[in-house]
């Protein structure tokens, strides 16, 4: 996720004479921001990561927690598959949005579905609406959408500009991505905009599927993607189940962790995040909710290693911009301290899939589940 | 020891009668509150002295004048040009016979060249005019304020920050993206800057205060010590937040004009311009107060009065810029002097000068903020502080090498 | 009629009783001189008499209206102070400077003669040829001038004069007072503060002497200035004389013993 470099605490940059101390700074702090997060190209990242190997078809470890070396994450078939093709939307199609917005779309023949996790786009392409959308944000890397222009700036920050060049015809977007007056505007300039949850879990996707669905006209469409996409969820959740320990004391203890850099930016994410529905999906104890820790905060030493986890779970890049699983373990020694530090039990998977959540699910939990109990094989 | 009477005869209060005069003269009738000034004193005036005065005022003012419609002149072109230029640049190309063409549709007559991309209207009046009419607002604003702080306080490098308005206004900002307040919707940010700005403000002024008198030394110390205080609130705030406040709260504290939308605008420009047309009001007596306190007050000036309602002004002024678009910083330093140095320190022209000045300066500096790197909004406090910082050294040096003080 | 009246002064500043108990008079036509040792008081006096300084007892009438209950409006168009430091904040031309002190006319006819009153102050301050100079650039005397212009400039009835002499030199000394002399001949009256007794004696009509807060002598140059009385009042021996050929006074401190001494 974009973020920007904080300052650094040591000096103290609220004295008037230092404005241009915090100037300078700033400056350099921005350049990293705009070198490091990509904000040159206006299309063509790369594809998400794909080919990774099924649950079904390795040889889980017998003790999990005896897995040493770290492993990635890799989702089998990251191809989209719609519930139809191309299919005709009711229009016009009136809804009341999450904030109790009425809305009415009547034209959906170029749409943008954009937030934080990239789960909205692809919840449109799965929705066989994929031809309709024109642009793409940061976090939408799948195969189909790579190549059509991005529309954020400066990391995750959304350009009202890049979204006027590409005219589109609705807009579906949750509170995630920012300015939010960059929506407004675009709701000022006569597009509709829909706005849906903001909320990711393994719990939501159901839901988040009928919202975006009833957005663009296609209800029973959505309908049909949220019961496929639960069915395979549970079936999925039933099978890791199966594979991991049955008695929950020896249950592997899990946390996520946000990196990014060598500035010491580590969050641990807890209540909240999705990554604590995540965890406890694939069968693993969520240390962060044992704690208490609710959202996205800073982690600190001494609650990372009493809380002892066994596997950290981490994204792709975050884990290249610190230097690989050796800088990790260098960078935070309180991690080098825990069993998963001791173990090097670090698994990463691909910052834009791994809390995307929507009707990619079942396929992020095979893989993670994969990583965590069968390692050997991916 | 007993008074003795004056050397000369001297006519009493009652004879009048204005001896060999040059042209000038009259003997005005006395309004009501005129004190009973001796009709004789005038006389001196009207004798030698005046007809062999050569006329100095008469050419200094003609040559002066010059110079000042020039320098307004350049300024308005600057800013039209600036403005087309502004409108028609960003990620959507708009020529600017297309600009001329949307405005004149706007106004009912279909003569100008048509869009070629659907969007063009859309991004002209939703994103690009309501960020170039901001801009033009911010900056005369802010510059606005500068002028008044340095008149104020008798001393070119004073800025609006002094009085603590833009820490304050800082502080209730970072509260309200902190704590995610939205009792006011998409306005709570602006509103809560806004108000904290002005209380802090008053903080200051009524901290330094005693005996019904501020000392500007007590002022700016003040000033200093609430800005720390400011500054640990904010270090506490950034503390509290999650990641996404806490890029809020850094971006908020470098400026940005993105995301300007018309009903914003609505409300920064009344404040704004009651700021400015304020501020031109006490033009005159910021002009003798550069004489010193004591003597602006021989002259009629009440001193404490006009330092009430001037960073009353600056806090209107710089509150109502920094609310919706973050803190910008060095315009109000910058715009003065470089006026004063064209123009000489009068602040009848100052005031004006400094507002128009200050527009051009913010929108030529949005425009390099939103195209200096593609796909990039820079922030454009940064870009000012970047810009104004070095001229800040430069002043100082300036000021201090310089044998007379402040040329 | 007096133009100016101060009755029983007292100013306090703390413990110390700075002025304790003076009466002052200036009739329009008169020029009074201030004079005394250092820290007797005459600055602050001065400052009561401008209407800055509220004293904590007695009273100042300008024209018989009391100072207190005028606006400072009113007060600019009736007094004008001079004082010994002349700064100026920012770098306004030498003509704008005077020009200042027309800014209690504006609004009232006087201000259409704003241009040629202030032409003619300059050309009598002799500082026309600094015009369009920039004021901070100007040496102390040329400063001074100025800054006696912009004072005259404001018409003022009563003229309130601090040490105006201190930076100019001999000419320029004499030219500044001859025109306070001619002023009050007008019918202004002037006060005007000094450190140099022979330049009180020649040009004033009236001297009081203060020392510790207190009026040691009030009354015409001969009457006050004796040698006996000054010696007292300045704690230096001094001896007044008279100037070779005519009546001026010419006082002198007495040194030839002291430099014996050094050398």
């Amino acid at each position: 996720m974009g973020g920007l470099l904080p300052t650094p605490p040591e000096v103290d940059l609220t004295m008037p004479g230092a404005r241009t101390l915090r100037g300078l700074l700033a400056t350099l702090a921005v350049a990293l921001v705009v070198s490091g997060c990509g904000g040159g190209a206006s299309s063509g990242g790369t594809a998400s990561a794909d080919g990774g190997v099924r649950l079904a078809d390795v040889e889980v470890a017998q003790d999990p927690r005896a897995i040493t070396g770290p492993s990635t994450a890799v989702v089998a078939d990251a191809e989209i598959h719609p519930v139809e093709e191309n299919p005709t939307p009711q229009l016009p199609a009136t809804v009341t949005d999450v904030q109790g917005t009425t809305v009415t779309v009547s034209d959906t023949s170029r749409i943008l579905a954009l937030d934080m996790y990239g789960t909205t786009a692809r919840i449109v392409y799965e929705l066989g609406l994929g031809d309709s959308v024109v642009g793409r944000d940061r976090s939408s890397e799948f195969a189909e959408i790579v190549d059509k222009p991005l529309v954020t700036t400066n990391g995750h920050e959304l350009s009202a500009e890049a979204i006027l060049e590409l005219a589109p015809t609705v807009i579906v977007t949750d509170t995630s991505l920012g300015p939010w007056d960059v929506v407004l505007q675009m709701r000022d300039a006569g597009v509709p905009v829909v706005v849906v949850d903001s909320e990711r879990s393994v719990q939501g996707t159901a839901d988040l599927i009928q919202q975006v669905a009833d957005a663009l006209g296609v209800s029973d469409v959505g309908t049909r993607l949220a019961e496929r996409t639960t069915a395979a969820i549970e079936a999925k959740i039933a099978e890791i189940a199966q594979v991991a320990p049955q008695n929950p004391a020896d249950r592997l203890r899990v946390t996520f962790l946000y990196l990014r850099g060598q500035a010491g930016v580590y969050y641990l994410f807890g209540g909240g995040s999705g990554a604590d529905s995540l965890i406890e999906a694939v069968g693993a104890v969520d240390i962060a909710g044992e704690i208490g820790w609710d959202g996205m905060k800073p982690v600190t030493d001494e609650g990372l290693i009493k809380a002892a986890p066994d596997v950290v779970i981490v994204m792709t890049k975050g884990l290249e911009s610190v230097g690989g699983v050796d800088g990790l373990l260098e960078q935070l020694p309180a991690v080098a301290s825990t069993p998963a530090g001791k173990n090097r039990r670090v698994v990463d998977m691909d910052d834009t899939e791994v809390l995307a959540f929507g009707s990619q699910t079942p396929d992020v939990l095979d893989a993670l589940a994969v990583a965590l109990y069968a390692p050997a094989r991916s | 020891m007993s008074l003795t009477s004056p050397r000369s005869d001297v006519p009493t209060t009652s004879d009048a009668a204005p001896t060999g005069t040059a042209s000038t003269d009259t003997a005005p009738p006395r309004p009501a509150d005129a004190p009973t000034t001796p009709g004789p004193v005038r006389t001196a005036l009207r004798g030698a002295t005046v007809r062999t005065a050569a006329p100095v005022v008469a050419p200094r003012d003609e040559a002066r004048r010059g110079r000042v419609v020039a320098l307004f002149v350049v300024l308005a072109l600057a800013l039209v040009a600036l403005t087309l230029l502004a409108a028609g640049t960003g990620q959507l190309r708009i020529p600017p016979a297309e600009v001329l063409g949307s405005v004149l549709r706007r106004l009912g007559i279909d003569a100008g060249a048509q869009a070629t991309h659907p969007s063009t209207d859309a991004a002209l009046w939703t994103i690009r005019f309501p960020r170039v009419a901001m801009a033009m607002l911010v900056g005369a604003a802010l510059a606005t304020g500068g002028a008044l702080m340095q008149g104020v306080f008798g001393n070119p490098l004073a800025d609006p920050g002094v009085v603590g308005v833009s820490s304050g206004a800082a502080v209730g900002a970072c509260t309200v993206i902190v704590f995610g307040w939205t009792f006011a919707g998409s306005w709570t940010v602006a509103l809560l800057a806004f108000a904290a700005g002005l209380a802090t403000t008053m903080l200051v002024y009524l901290t330094a205060r005693e005996d019904g008198r501020t000392q500007v030394v007590t002022l700016v110390l003040t000033g200093v010590a609430v800005n720390a205080v400011a500054g640990a609130a904010i270090a506490f705030l950034t503390f509290l937040g999650d990641t996404q406040a806490r890029e809020q709260i850094v971006f908020w504290q470098l400026g940005s004009l993105n995301g300007t939308r018309w009903p914003y605008v609505a409300v920064v420009a009344p404040v704004v311009l009651l700021g400015i047309l304020g501020a031109r009001a006490t033009a005159r007596q910021l002009d003798l107060l550069a004489l010193g306190e004591r003597p602006a007050r021989h002259l009629g000036v009440d001193v404490e009065r006009l330092r009430v309602v001037c960073i009353v002004l600056v806090a209107l002024l710089t509150a109502g810029a920094v609310a919706f678009c973050g803190v910008i910083g060095f315009v109000g330093l910058v715009v003065p002097h470089l006026v004063r140095m064209l123009v000489g320190p009068g602040h009848r022209v100052l005031v004006p000068a400094s507002a128009l000045g200050g527009a051009v300066l913010l929108l030529g500096a949005d425009l390099v903020a939103r195209t200096a790197v593609a796909y990039a909004d820079l922030p454009i406090g940064m870009l000012t502080a970047l810009c104004g910082g070095p001229f800040f050294f430069w002043l100082i040096r300036r000021t201090r090498r310089s044998a007379g003080g402040w040329a | 009629m007096s133009a100016l009246r101060a009755r029983g002064i007292r100013v306090r500043y703390g413990t110390t009783t700075v002025v304790d108990g003076v009466d002052l008079e200036v009739r329009p036509g008169e020029v009074l001189a201030l004079l005394g040792p250092n820290g007797a008081g005459k600055s602050t006096l001065l400052g009561v008499l401008a209407g800055d300084v509220t004293p904590d007892e007695g009273t100042v009438e300008l024209d018989g209206v009391d100072v207190r209950t005028l606006r400072l409006a009113d007060l600019a168009r009736r007094r004008a102070v001079l004082l010994q430091e002349n700064r100026l904040s920012f770098p306004f031309d030498v003509v704008d400077v005077v020009r200042m002190g027309r800014a209690p006319w504006r609004g009232t006819e006087r201000e259409d003669d704003d241009d040629a009153v202030v032409d003619a102050v300059m050309a009598t301050a002799d500082v026309t040829h600094l015009a369009t100079r920039r004021y901070p650039t100007l040496s102390g005397g040329e400063k001074a001038r100025a800054s006696f212009a912009r004072t005259l400039a404001q018409e003022p009835a009563v003229l309130l004069l601090d040490e105006p002499t201190a930076a100019l030199d001999i000419r320029h000394q004499e030219a500044l007072l001859a025109e306070a002399v001619r002023w009050a001949r007008d019918g202004a009256a002037v006060v005007v503060v000094l450190h140099d007794l022979t330049l009180a004696a020649a040009y004033c009509d009236r001297v009081v002497l203060l020392a510790e807060g207190v009026v040691r002598g009030d009354g015409a140059p001969h009457d006050v200035l004796t040698g006996e009385l000054l010696t007292d009042v300045y704690r230096h021996p001094i001896e007044v004389v008279r100037r070779p050929g005519s009546d001026e006074l010419v006082v002198l401190p007495v040194r030839a013993a002291a430099l014996e001494e050094i050398r």
